[in-house]
């Protein structure tokens, strides 16, 4: 398994490489991307110092929002067909209009597509259904656990096709990434300016003003209505729903033979993205020792075990 | 203007007990059956036919909704989709709310027309409280070269503004396209792991699926978050905002707009 870190300032290259980074992504200020971050610096540059440490450079083009005009999406594939030429190495993309784009183009930039999570892929007959779109690496999304992805897996490696999870310490909306209307005031409005996140995370205080009330309750079942109104509250109010992605899916998607473990938080500071980077590098180091020392099931409840006194920044 | 209801997974005899069924069939034209958002509440294969069948005897139309997938989805769907295509060519539709779902309708050979579901909308479509525009026309060809021309959206109280007037500069035709509006209920997020269901997973389980026990039938949630100034709605794995009012004056305004199937959901 090979680490994916975001970045986005140049002077992020090398010291991410070296706290153990096999690859980068990155934003660019003049195509859209999914979330916050783009990098300050032409990619140009960036492209070239990453190649000079042997990584590969992949740039998220992975907005759905690609409000274009007829012209406009023209510039739009000139500007793609740029940022092939400044040596971006793969496309991470979402929106199926890029698919259709790249197909209709004479010249297309004949650079490997990475198909997103924001452009979720939860079986089988989907990811063959974007591998005939031809994509080379599907990024997983953190809603599919590793033992229900065995099915994926298997249709990527059949086709050649590499597979990426996120790490789950450092990511995991708890909705459908992608299709998520929850954190951006698009329909509601907020009582206060805040982050979207602060919703599906850790509500931030939001608990003990949170009301929850059961309404059309089915007949003889108003019993088992106030436990579940409680769960809701916790939920809504601090961690939202359960996560899937944990030290036991992460280990089994390691086992079972995931290609590339991503990093993506690309607003954090410098210092805080070679962290994570630095805690990634552990982990990976952990289950590769203890797959070499013991026998499968051993070194799985090993890592666990280990993994399970994980506190943000060490153990 | 062509009006449908959404039933999900309640059956006729259900249906019936509710004393909603004769009313039902009068006002509607289009039932639409299975789940949109939620895997583990599509009927069992079997019933899914059954319903299907008793509403075509009736001369309704039958829409089938199908949700986001895992592995334990499709192996469902596959045994849904061989005993509906028995049904015959253009008897059903399909909502489909996951690319896996059209691959799998290929694979079987399941003779349906295939609309692209609310979960699927924001791939062709800006959608936002007063506006609804086409992204570009690449997204929209992405669908019309797989047959796929109707979209399906949620009401968002207003009546909102389209792009549909600069067709020429998007690159496209109105007319390529047709809308399914939803009503009342806006779908805002959904989460495989439910809100309601599912405990929580600890760190040295991974888990083989989403094991249900259909809580979400016992009640939906009205909430008032401290940080949202509306009232949002949880129902299962979905959180819903709630749009009662109408707010069109008449259907032309929203065939206008390509709107020309309304669907009325009793619940979310």
């Amino acid at each position: 398994m090979k680490i994916v870190s975001c970045f986005s300032r140049l002077s992020e290259i090398a010291p991410l490489a070296s706290a153990g980074a096999d690859e980068l992504y990155c934003a660019a200020a003049d195509i859209p991307s999914y979330g916050h971050g783009a990098l300050r610096g032409n990619l140009r540059s960036a492209a070239k110092a990453a190649h000079a440490l042997n990584l590969k450079l992949s740039l998220a083009v992975n907005s759905m929002l690609l409000t274009y005009s007829k012209r406009e999406m023209t510039d739009f594939a000139g500007r793609l067909t740029r940022a092939a030429d400044d040596g971006a190495d793969s496309f991470i993309v979402a929106s199926p209009s890029v698919f259709t784009l790249l197909k209709e183009l004479k010249n297309p930039p004949s650079v490997p597509i990475h198909l997103s999570s924001t452009q979720p892929c939860f079986n089988s007959r989907a990811a063959r259904y974007f591998i005939r779109l031809g994509v080379s690496r599907l990024i997983l999304p953190s809603q599919v656990s590793a033992l229900e992805a065995g099915a994926i897996l298997r249709e990527c490696r059949a086709a050649g096709v590499e597979t990426e999870i996120f790490d789950y310490r450092f990511f995991g909306c708890v909705y459908v990434n992608g299709r998520c209307n929850l954190h951006d005031p698009i329909f509601h409005t907020f009582t206060r300016g805040k982050e979207g996140a602060e919703l599906c995370r850790c509500g931030g205080g939001a608990a003990g003003t949170l009301r929850v009330k059961a309404e059309r309750v089915s007949p003889g079942r108003a019993a088992g209505a106030p436990a579940l109104a409680r769960r809701i509250y916790a939920r809504m109010s601090c961690g939202g729903p359960p996560r899937i992605m944990n030290a036991a899916s992460f280990h089994d998607f390691f086992s079972m033979g995931t290609g590339y473990l991503k990093y993506g938080t690309r607003r954090d500071p410098s210092e805080v993205k070679i962290g994570k980077v630095k805690e990634l590098r552990a982990m990976l180091d952990l289950a590769e020792d203890q797959a070499k020392k013991l026998p499968p099931k051993a070194a799985r409840a090993a890592f666990i075990n280990r993994m399970t006194g994980w506190r943000g920044g060490g153990f | 203007m062509e009006k449908g209801i959404k039933i999900s997974n309640l059956d006729p005899a259900t249906l019936k007990t509710n004393g909603a069924l004769a009313g039902a069939l009068k006002k509607f034209d289009r039932f639409y059956i299975g789940a949109e958002f939620c895997e583990n509440l599509l009927p069992r294969p079997e019933d899914l036919r059954r319903t299907a069948a008793f509403f075509l005897e009736k001369d309704r139309k039958v829409c089938v909704l199908t949700p986001p997938i895992s592995e334990r989805g499709v192996c469902n769907l596959k045994s849904a989709f061989r005993l509906l295509a028995r049904l015959g060519p253009s008897a059903l539709e399909l909502t489909i709310n996951d690319f896996g779902t059209l691959e799998l309708a290929r694979e079987c050979g399941l003779p349906a027309k295939i609309s692209a579901g609310r979960l699927l909308c924001g791939n062709v479509f800006l959608a936002r409280k007063r506006t609804f525009q086409l992204i570009n026309s690449q997204a929209l060809r992405f669908f019309t070269a797989q047959g796929i021309d109707r979209f399906e959206l949620s009401a968002s109280g207003e009546l909102p503004r389209t792009n549909f007037s600069c067709a020429r500069s998007l690159g496209f035709a109105p007319g390529d396209l047709n809308l399914t509006l939803y009503y009342p209920y806006l779908n805002l997020t959904t989460t495989r792991t439910c809100l309601l269901g599912v405990p929580d997973i600890p760190p040295d389980e991974s888990v083989t699926g989403i094991h249900c026990r259909r809580e979400c039938e016992i009640a939906s949630f009205d909430v008032k978050h401290p940080l949202v100034r509306e009232p949002l709605l949880v129902h299962g794995n979905t959180v819903f905002m709630r749009f009662p009012r109408k707010f069109y004056s008449s259907e032309n305004n929203l065939e206008a707009m390509r709107v020309n199937r309304l669907v009325y959901c009793p619940f979310p």
